[in-house]
């Protein structure tokens, strides 16, 4: 039985891989525009956001739905990944910004010298891509070794990745912090020699989204199934059981939340170049919970969940706030109590409840 | 040793008493002007028709005697706006002409001599051409007489706040003819404020004396009296290469111990505003620490409470006055129509002290709708998760969304003016140190609440009955506690907290939306270090953050880079104590 239905995920998955590596970049670059079966653009990149957001979806439930911890610092570490991927971008631009000047254009407005000796390093793209993994891989090694160390979970834990998350969120608004202020960095060229304004970057990149996507999945599912994933989840249920079983839980957990820091910061790299700009309030609170909300919609404790509840609740997003527009968030509370209260297995647990509620019909007959 | 002008309590309700009188009509003060004028209008005319040292002597006189109509004439005088008319008995009179003339540009004289109309042979208002009259004139000697004598009248006027800054701007002014005028003014002064003003004017100008024995003088008594205003001027001086070496060592000396008392004003000043921060906080924090504390709730929408507080405290202002209401039209449309709704309370229109009471039946009310906002929140939500706290975080995350917009639809996305009332508007300053009424009612009424709310719960049977189902709710439900009515009157309890601080800070701050965001993370913060369920921990932290927020942001001069030393030092001590500052003892493992 368990080995049925994982194999029917197995299945599912290979055909939404094909479906979105496959397909649909084809659909946008060998079909003409006009026609019905043609992708536009515009939804090609759409597409490429919903996936970034459902490989940050992922990190919050190896965190929340695996190991019981609800970290709200997710966006934190998107972020982070996202401004170290767009200071290359920016140093990328050259003289054809607005100022026509080697620096930044944010920097020749603030009026700074020269480049800052932070930023010279990032000239090289594979320095950048280092920084990617390794900025949020060291902010959650360190926040969690203190944390995990003086025992804080539950609720105390989720409050302080918010803190920390807001924390962060305000110095970068200042602009003396050197990332461009509240304006973020914005208004990018080329990556590794391509134009990011063309369709055809456009497309690679969705691609290598997807690509991430179906690679983090694999990943975790790999992950979750050895004895790592096992302790991982008895974290979850019972954390002074397997503590007093002699298995160093404090470990474990720094683990985890820096392999989610890295998923994080990876997805938010790829986002940057795809929606042309990053700023600090990328990382507001809010997003994080939003994160959170993707999850607990699309069903926790699965692997499948988050990203059908990523896409689902951002594709939602997109409708309802050109339909709607002042229903938005009163749509987004309504949907995520109605979750919380009447659906906590999500979307993924609604086959499950109506096979239960069939069986429950049939009995007494 | 420093003395400092401490008002004492008889001035105090002086004070209060005029308030009173001014606000039921000014009809007392009003009189008792027309009385006091009839001298000052006599010797104002004496003045008009005198002629040389008569004349200055009589200036002189009228510098002393206060009167707003002298003010008003001489002002007039000086620039050549006193007239002479003839009076329907044939005598010339010094007038004033009114501003207002009528299609002829003719227009009314009032008679300085007693303030009425001057009336032609019928016995009727005559009208003059202001054109043809003869205007009195006055030389250059004689305006700055008249200028001299008008500073004199602002230092006799009977408003002290007029009266000091009289003394403030003759004293930064620096020249010697005034020292006679302000030392008479400081024989005759009863107001401590006043007094310091001219004392430290008359030692301000003595500065510029050529007798190094009175600048020293004046030097040791600007230092006493901590001159801020004077700094400048002591500068100046020690810079200065005609100083005498003696004298300009002092002014530096004095200059520098000037400096510290600022910096320790500063100082005071900046801990005043963080401790009224911090019981802002306390207030907003005290509800979330009880439903969180007690209940393991933790409630997003806490901050949609304050706002729903701070939004009954508008609504409260506008029935006051001309009433209050709102349409909303949702996108939808049912049979052909637009579903809309919307609700309108007529004002009662209430005036003077009656309106500028709104604010006391703002606090209740305010209390009132956030309690019964989170019974109806209790109800339909919190009370299917109580065993799953992070699914309550989040489940109360999203009815903060959808109330934030609710409350965007209803008054609008901008912020909404709420006045104070007159009676919280206003200062008064210990040492120099500034004291905002608003700030200190707000800790006041902190205090008032943090005491009531410590004797409900240790002090009344609810109180019990709260603590013994934060303890064991089963056990407490087995001894035959209605466990669901102490959860429900809990979480409104601390909801109702929220609409109070809201009402506060509506006083203080902005009234929008998305204004309990701002407090949302800072009163997590407090929750959490001041330990789960402990009231003293609550008020420790509250205060302790709210100052130390102040004082850094003072001392960086950024509040961005406060708030985030804030935050990084309460995760440091965190790892010191992580249950908080003071931590129930218990057995438990998990708690």
């Amino acid at each position: 039985m368990l080995d049925q239905s994982k194999r029917t995920e197995t299945a599912i998955v290979a055909f939404a891989a094909i479906i979105i590596v496959g397909v649909l970049p084809c659909l946008n670059a060998f079909t003409p525009t006009g026609s019905l079966l043609h992708i536009s653009d515009f939804s090609i990149n759409l597409y490429g956001k919903y996936l970034c957001y459902a490989v940050l979806a992922i990190s919050v439930d190896l965190l929340w739905g695996y190991t019981g911890l609800l970290s709200l610092g997710q966006c934190l570490f998107f972020s982070l990944g996202g401004y170290a991927l767009g200071m290359h971008l920016m140093l990328m631009i050259g003289k054809l910004g607005q100022y026509h000047s080697d620096l930044p254009d944010f920097m020749v407005f603030l009026g700074y010298p020269r480049l800052p000796a932070h930023w010279v390093p990032f000239r090289s793209f594979w320095f950048a891509s280092a920084a990617v993994v390794l900025v949020p891989a060291a902010l959650a090694f360190v926040f969690g070794f203190l944390a995990f160390r003086s025992r804080i979970k539950g609720v105390y834990f989720a409050i302080l990745t918010q803190a920390l998350t807001y924390a962060a969120c305000l110095m970068f608004f200042r602009n003396d912090f050197t990332f461009g202020g509240n304006n973020g960095l914005t208004d990018f060229k080329f990556i590794l020699g391509h134009d990011l304004r063309t369709a055809a970057t456009q497309r690679d990149l969705y691609i290598a989204t997807g690509i991430l996507l179906f690679a983090t999945y694999g990943l975790c599912r790999w992950l979750i199934a050895t004895k790592f994933g096992k302790v991982q989840r008895a974290i979850r249920d019972r954390e002074n059981r397997v503590l007093f079983s002699g298995y160093a839980t404090a470990s474990y957990k720094l683990f985890i939340f820096v392999v989610c820091a890295v998923i994080a910061g990876v997805a938010g790299a790829l986002y940057v170049p795809q929606v042309g700009i990053i700023n600090p309030s990328e990382m507001a609170t809010d997003k994080s919970l939003e994160a959170v909300v993707w999850v607990a919609v699309g069903g926790r404790g699965t692997l499948v969940g988050p990203i059908i509840g990523a896409i689902f609740v951002n594709a939602l997003k997109s409708w309802a706030t050109r339909a709607y527009p002042d229903l938005w968030l009163i749509i987004l509370g309504t949907l995520f109590i109605f979750v919380v209260l009447f659906l906590p297995g999500g979307i993924v647990s609604i086959p499950e409840r109506v096979s239960e509620w069939k069986a429950s019909r049939r009995k007494p007959v | 040793m420093r003395v400092s002008p401490i008002p004492s309590f008889a001035h105090w309700l002086i004070a209060a008493a005029f308030l009173l009188v001014a606000a039921l009509g000014g009809y007392g003060a009003e009189s008792t002007d027309r009385m006091n004028e009839g001298p000052a209008r006599s010797l104002l005319v004496g003045a008009l028709e005198a002629k040389g040292p008569e004349q200055l002597k009589l200036l002189g006189e009228l510098g002393d005697s206060g009167s707003k109509t002298a003010a008003e004439v001489l002002t007039a005088w000086s620039r050549g706006q006193v007239y002479l008319v003839q009076d329907s008995a044939g005598r010339t009179v010094p007038v004033l002409f009114e501003e207002q003339q009528d299609s002829a540009g003719k227009s009314r004289a009032d008679s300085i001599a007693d303030g009425t109309w001057i009336a032609d042979a019928k016995g009727k208002e005559a009208r003059f051409d202001p054109s043809d009259a003869t205007s009195v004139d006055a030389d250059m000697r004689l305006r700055s007489a008249i200028r001299q004598t008008l500073d004199m009248l602002a230092l006799s006027n009977p408003d002290p706040d007029e009266r000091r800054s009289a003394a403030v701007k003759l004293g930064a002014s620096q020249r010697r003819q005034y020292i006679p005028a302000l030392q008479a003014r400081l024989a005759k002064e009863k107001d401590s404020h006043v007094r310091r003003a001219l004392e430290e004017s008359i030692a301000q100008i003595d500065l510029t004396s050529a007798d190094p024995a009175v600048q020293q003088k004046a030097i040791a008594r600007l230092a006493f009296l901590n001159a801020m205003g004077c700094i400048d001027n002591l500068n100046q001086l020690a810079a200065a290469p005609t100083t005498d070496k003696q004298v300009a060592q002092a002014a530096k000396a004095a200059a520098a111990s000037i400096n510290s008392h600022i910096q320790h004003v500063n100082l005071f000043g900046t801990i005043f505003r963080g401790v009224s921060l911090g019981s802002i906080l306390l207030v907003v924090t005290l509800g979330l620490a009880i439903t969180f504390g007690q209940m393991g709730v933790i409630n997003m929408a806490h901050g949609e409470m304050i706002a729903v507080g701070a939004y009954t405290c508008y609504v409260v202002q506008n029935v006051f006055g001309t009433g209050f209401s709102f349409a909303l039209t949702l996108p939808f449309s049912y049979g052909g129509h637009q579903v809309s709704f919307g609700a309108s309370i007529p004002g009662i229109n209430a005036t003077g002290l009656f309106y500028e009471s709104y604010f006391l039946f703002a606090i209740p009310l305010s209390f009132m709708t956030a309690f019964i906002a989170g019974l109806v929140v209790e109800r339909l939500i919190i009370q299917f998760l109580y065993n799953r706290k992070l699914e309550s975080l989040l489940a109360t995350w999203g009815v903060s969304l959808v109330m934030q917009q609710l409350l965007r639809m209803v008054f609008g996305a901008n912020n909404v003016q709420v006045n104070s009332p007159s009676w919280l508007l206003g200062h008064f300053t210990l040492d120099d140190v500034l004291f905002g009424y608003n700030r200190v009612f707000v800790i006041a009424f902190a205090i008032l609440i943090v005491i009531g709310t410590w004797l409900l719960l240790t002090k009344t049977s609810v109180g019990l009955l709260i603590r013994a189902v934060t303890q064991n709710r089963e056990m407490a439900s087995c001894m035959g506690v209605r466990t669901t009515r102490v959860n429900m009157m809990t979480f409104a309890f601390g909801s109702g907290l929220a609409g109070l601080a809201g009402a506060f800070l509506s006083q203080i701050g902005n009234v929008g939306p998305s204004m309990g965001q701002s407090y949302i993370v800072d009163s997590f913060m407090v929750v959490v270090v001041g330990g789960v369920g402990s009231i003293v921990g609550t008020v420790c932290a509250a205060l302790g953050i709210g100052t130390a927020d102040q004082v850094l942001q003072q001392v960086l001069g950024s509040p961005v880079l406060g708030k985030i030393i804030v935050l990084g030092t309460i995760i440091l001590f965190l790892q010191w104590k992580p249950g908080g500052l003071f931590t129930t003892r218990s057995r438990n493992l998990d708690s």
